[in-house]
């Protein structure tokens, strides 16, 4: 089915290790997807394909590039921990939203909670969110208003074409 | 030009030079989704849209989408197509408006604009032609003007298809659905990535279906060549563009694409640059009239 092919090579994109576990054992696609032979065949030569490790990477840039924008102090003070939080992150929702205030927002509330289960993370991280954070809120609340003197919404531009 | 905030800078720069605006309504609003809770999914930047009437005036303004994902196994996202025709009409219209052929929202998804995180490729079958081609037609009737769409920059080429995208995009054309807005930058980055050769495309591309190209630089990666918009167009890509463009008769508009993030680097003068080497193009075209160009 077309829809599973879509949703898998999606999914594929979004996991590098999926990827992986693809590769070593491509049954995994017919136990988690409606596929056609052909479907299957066609996403495990696109999962072999070396340009896949490209797709994953563009995929993991473009949903930082919200973060990186709007919340950049953040992101710093994360330093070596950004990654495995991001990843985290991503598992715990695959979907990214358009609206860049609202992705950074969602992010930013994900990692207070986990500041707020005792997560370690380096020491600057909490001050650094505090004050990114407000920042975010009042944009996105500004975006509601239609009013802003001038805001054109932030696209990736490695999914412009 | 393709308009970014960074736009009014180079358009000040050279104003002559620029004839032609595309606008992505994608960047003239905010989308809440729609289970936003205000129950108003749309909020346009009025600031963002007053700069571009501004930039528009005596010039020809088409609009280019992102957020369609029109080969999606999905149903269109009418409220989406709906904003749209409204952003068009706030503008005056659009003389054309073109989309992408790359799948950018998951069928999945549990709200219509889930994102995919970039542009998939797309399987060319017959399943695809009929999921298209019904989303194009319903696009027509919502925007009332001459459709595009945009071959993406791929990765990870789909083996065993029915179609070729050249093949795809010319059977497009000739059934009167669309032309086609060819991103010759976006083929060199196919290409460097182990993808069909641009001169493979060029020569299975019909050239009366080319309506619009895009011209753009990218950058290498981690052993990847990307389409990051990041500079000006590279060599190769101009010798494709006047190798290949004049013999595209119905040619309307050549566009630069450029992100703004690198324009403090950039600066204006090797945007001018481009841009008078893309007159220096379009007056090698000799482009035949199209009695059907009202749309």
């Amino acid at each position: 089915m077309l829809v599973e092919f879509q949703q898998a090579l999606a999914d594929l994109t979004a996991s590098p290790e999926l990827c992986v576990r693809v590769r070593r054992d491509p049954s995994i696609l017919h136990r988690n997807y409606e596929l056609t032979e052909r479907e299957w065949r066609r996403l495990v030569g696109i999962v072999r394909h070396p340009g896949m490790a490209c797709a994953c990477m563009v995929y993991r840039a473009n949903r930082l590039a919200p973060l990186a924008l709007n919340i950049p102090q953040t992101c710093r003070a994360l330093g070596e921990e950004l990654r495995a939080v991001v990843s985290e992150y991503w598992e715990t929702f695959p979907e990214g939203n358009v609206h860049f205030f609202i992705e950074a927002d969602r992010f930013c509330r994900f990692l207070k909670v986990k500041l707020a289960a005792g997560c370690s993370l380096p020491a600057e991280v909490a001050p650094e969110l505090e004050r990114e954070s407000a920042i975010v809120a009042d944009a996105l609340r500004e975006s509601l208003t239609e009013a802003t003197p001038y805001e054109a919404p932030s696209v990736n531009s490695a999914r412009t074409g | 030009m393709l308009y970014n905030p960074a736009t009014p800078d180079v358009i000040e720069h050279a104003s002559d030079l620029v004839e032609y605006f595309a606008v992505m309504p994608d960047r003239l609003w905010f989308d809440f989704g729609p289970q936003t809770a205000t129950g108003r999914r749309f909020h346009r930047t009025l600031g963002a849209m007053d700069q571009v009437r501004r930039l528009a005036k005596g010039r020809i303004l088409a609009g280019h989408g992102l957020g369609l994902s029109l080969p999606s196994a999905m149903p269109l996202d009418e409220a989406f197509v709906g904003a749209i025709a409204t952003v068009a009409a706030d503008l005056g219209g659009f003389h054309w408006f073109s989309e992408h052929l790359s799948l950018f929202i998951t069928p999945k998804g549990s709200v219509p604009n889930a994102q995919a995180g970039l542009g998939l490729p797309v399987v060319y079958d017959e399943e695809a032609f009929a999921i298209i081609t019904s989303k194009l037609r319903r696009l027509r009737q919502a925007l009332g003007c001459r459709l595009l769409l945009e071959n993406g920059s791929f990765f990870t080429p789909v083996p065993d298809m029915d179609m070729s995208e050249p093949a795809f995009l010319n059977r497009l054309y000739a059934e009167g659905y669309c032309g086609t807005l060819l991103d010759l930058h976006n083929l060199y980055v196919t290409g460097r990535n182990g993808g069909m050769t641009p001169e493979a495309y060029l020569g299975e591309l019909d050239p009366d279906a080319v309506e619009e190209i895009h011209l753009a630089g990218g950058d290498e990666f981690a052993g990847f060549y990307m389409d990051s918009h990041s500079g000006p167009t590279p060599p190769e890509v101009w010798r494709y563009a006047f190798d290949y463009v004049p013999r595209f008769r119905r040619l309307r508009a050549i566009t630069f694409e450029f992100q703004e993030s690198y324009y403090e680097r950039l600066g204006p003068t090797p945007l001018v640059a481009e841009l008078t080497r893309m007159h220096e193009l379009a007056a090698c075209c000799h482009i035949v009239p199209d009695p059907s160009d009202a749309g």
